[in-house]
């Protein structure tokens, strides 16, 4: 008997630690993120870095005239069924004002559902499954880019810094590649309309393949003046040192997966230096005054910086919304998500200025250009 | 002790109705009491109660090893996935169709192969899990989705009146699932099938020198398993709204496993507290996150070098002997 009462007694405590209340002079911003679980990695350096905001904040002073930030963990694990209820459990919290979440977009679905019936304002951070804004949600958001900004960035950005009319697009038929081709494709035809670009090459080529010479004959007869290959990194090796070889010598562009150092290793420097990538920037690589006193803060309490590029975007849901509140003077949801809706319109960031759209995507994702330099290293083409 | 002091009590627990009575009421009045996130910690706890069960017809009644369970489950909770967006089947026509659909998967993996034995048998199951894994991740004619899984899945409804959509309806949707399954099963445990499978999971070589077909049986208790497995996969995709492979992992499988181990094999009641201590016990130790994993490895430790049985072991001789004797009495022995 006396080791059950024990027992029951663990857990209440257990339960009472969690619902610890806060006092009147802060305001309380949910994370929900996979602190455990097979993304333990992502979900601890976003809780480090929401920190590492929320203190920047405090330390100038605060939000609403002086209120100091909390942040509020929840662990989702990276799995849709615990997202779900985690986000009960913030949104069952009154005193949680709106929550950055989360990590995975199948996490994200159940969990936004949650918050959009309870009307909390959520904020995701690593999550770019397109279909997520397209629902009419009122309350959700996100900082990071979607699925298909790549393809934009290279519509936008590629063909102007080539001077490229003629461009060729080849994925590898995979869900990844090939929907990156098609999302590159359809934000180039306002482009073809006007006669500004056009696409002299369309294809696929089989990965795991060695020899690509009859995809990239026909490449080289397309006479295109930028290629962009929206495959893998072991595919892009071979393609770009085989085309070298039978002499199309116009620039390569890849996919955010087609150059890492593996491609140098395989490709050889002399093949792979001046060959290009699009990418999420990485958070080293970013120009504003907020990314390098985030950084700094960030290295000097935990000894590096973030080494991928999603947990920044969490630390700038936590911004945007401390602004929000800040600026709107509101803690109330509705409010808020209005405020952020309509409002916001280049607030300083981390990654940036921060707006976003009707539907709630982030307005101008960053992309940079990466290449590989005469050391071999990939770096930001200025 | 406690017992002698409260003999009242002692007395209207040890009655089943009135036991039974009791429980039902409490989980009638439960979700009046308590907040959403609690009513959907119960919820989570009905679905993991209809996995333990099903599980337990093929680990607890039949004794065969099933280490890929949640591969029935993903079946279950994809052809209500995809059925219903792509087709607009309602969720309640998909409740059978889903079951039958993860049946009849069962029935043709498991034909050719249910004859092997013990971790063999093992091996092939968890294959199984993950091959059904891997296929939805792969993307199969464009159906699955691929990582990103299936997203837009209604709710339950009969016709416009009646709309499963809050935490309290899903609530009492899985609930009354759950409880017509242990109905179901206890009768199930004292029919012919039910004893046969005993057998079997007792001594095979005996059974079939007694003229049970163990072979059908064991594919019987296989496809019954997983059509409740797919039941549960149906009620699952609709609650989320959304179906993608992380939910049908390897590790779901083994947590399924563990409730069944945790209980007490072949005991329904066995299975029901140990699906409340896979359900509960993350939640419950939550606020350390970091640890709760740790907490909830060595807490399964420490309960199996304790009580190895499970928490409430199956009584064996379902049949007494008394019962036997009827109306003179006394056995003649």
């Amino acid at each position: 008997m006396k080791k059950y009462v024990l027992l029951v007694s663990v857990l209440f405590l257990a339960l009472g630690l969690g619902s610890v209340h806060a006092a009147n002079d802060t305001v309380v911003i949910g994370l929900q993120g996979p602190i455990t679980g097979a993304w333990a990695y992502e979900g601890q350096m976003a809780k480090q870095s929401c920190e590492i905001a929320a203190d920047l904040i405090n330390k100038k002073g605060g939000i609403l005239g002086g209120k100091k930030i909390v942040l509020k963990v929840e662990d989702d694990a990276g799995e849709p069924k615990s997202g779900a209820l985690a986000a009960q459990k913030l949104v069952a919290q009154k005193d949680v004002v709106a929550v950055v979440s989360t990590y995975g977009s199948s996490v994200c679905e159940p969990a936004s559902n949650v918050y959009e019936k309870f009307k909390k304002v959520n904020i995701g951070y690593g999550v770019t499954a397109v279909r997520l804004t397209q629902r009419d949600f009122k309350y959700f958001f996100r900082t990071c880019g979607r699925d298909d900004s790549q393809g934009k960035f290279f519509a936008d950005f590629v063909p102007k810094k080539f001077n490229a009319k003629r461009i060729a697009i080849m994925h590898d038929n995979t869900a990844f590649g090939k929907g990156l081709a098609e999302d590159t494709r359809a934000a180039l035809e306002p482009m073809i309309k006007n006669k500004q670009a056009e696409i002299v090459y369309y294809d696929a080529i089989t990965p795991g393949e060695r020899d690509f010479r009859v995809s990239l004959t026909k490449l080289r007869e397309a006479k295109p003046e930028v290629w962009y290959f929206t495959g893998y990194y072991a595919e892009a090796a071979l393609l770009v040192s085989q085309a070298r070889d039978i002499g199309i010598t116009c620039p390569f562009v890849g996919g955010n997966a087609a150059i890492n150092d593996e491609f140098v290793k395989i490709a050889g420097l002399n093949v792979a230096k001046g060959c290009y990538m699009t990418n999420e920037p990485l958070p080293g690589d970013l120009p504003y005054p907020e990314a390098k006193e985030f950084l700094d803060a960030y290295k000097a309490r935990f000894g590096e910086i973030p080494s991928s590029p999603w947990p920044i975007y969490a630390a700038d849901a936590l911004n945007i919304i401390a602004y929000a509140v800040d600026k709107s003077g509101s803690t109330d949801s509705t409010v808020l998500a209005e405020y952020l809706r309509d409002k916001v319109d280049g607030a300083p960031g981390i990654t940036g200025p921060i707006g976003f759209t009707k539907q709630g995507d982030r307005e101008g994702v960053p992309f940079y250009l990466y290449v590989v330099d005469d050391q071999g290293d990939i770096v930001v083409s200025r | 002790m406690e017992q002698a002091s409260f003999p009242g009590i002692a007395k209207i627990f040890s009655s089943p109705p009135l036991r039974i009575t009791l429980i039902t009421a409490l989980f009638l009045i439960y979700p009046f009491l308590v907040s959403d996130y609690f009513i959907d910690i119960a919820f989570y706890f009905g679905i993991y109660a209809l996995l333990g069960l099903s599980l337990n017809i093929v680990l607890g009644e039949v004794g065969l090893f099933d280490l890929g369970h949640a591969g029935f489950y993903a079946i279950g909770a994809y052809t209500t996935a995809i059925l219903n967006t792509k087709f607009g089947v309602p969720i309640l026509v998909l409740l059978p169709l889903s079951a039958l659909a993860a049946a009849l998967f069962a029935y043709v993996v498991f034909s050719p192969v249910i004859h092997l034995q013990g971790d063999y048998l093992l091996i092939v199951t968890l294959g199984m899990g993950e091959i059904v894994r891997l296929a939805l991740i792969n993307n199969p004619f464009g159906l699955t989705g691929g990582p990103n899984g299936v997203f837009g899945i209604d709710f339950p409804s009969l016709g416009a009146f009646l709309v499963v959509d809050s935490s309290l309806e899903y609530y009492f949707l899985i609930w009354l699932i759950v409880g017509l399954t242990i109905l179901g099963l206890t009768r199930l445990q004292d029919s012919r099938i039910g004893r046969a499978w005993n057998y079997i999971r007792e001594d095979e070589t005996a059974a079939n020198a007694s003229g049970i077909d163990s072979r059908s049986y064991k594919l019987l208790a296989f496809v019954l398993g997983a059509a409740l497995a797919g039941v549960a996969g149906n009620v699952y995709a609709s609650k989320l709204m959304c179906v993608s492979p992380e939910s049908f992992t390897f590790w779901e499988s083994c947590l399924i496993f563990c409730i069944v181990l945790i209980g007490g094999m072949g005991s329904i009641p066995g299975v029901l507290i140990g699906a409340a201590f896979i359900s509960l016990f993350p939640e419950i130790f939550r606020p350390f996150a970091m640890y709760r994993m740790l907490i909830f490895g060595s807490a399964m430790i420490l309960m199996m070098m304790f009580r190895p049985g499970g928490v409430w072991p199956r009584k064996r001789g379902a049949v007494q002997y008394e019962s036997l004797l009827g109306d003179t009495g006394r056995a003649d022995v």
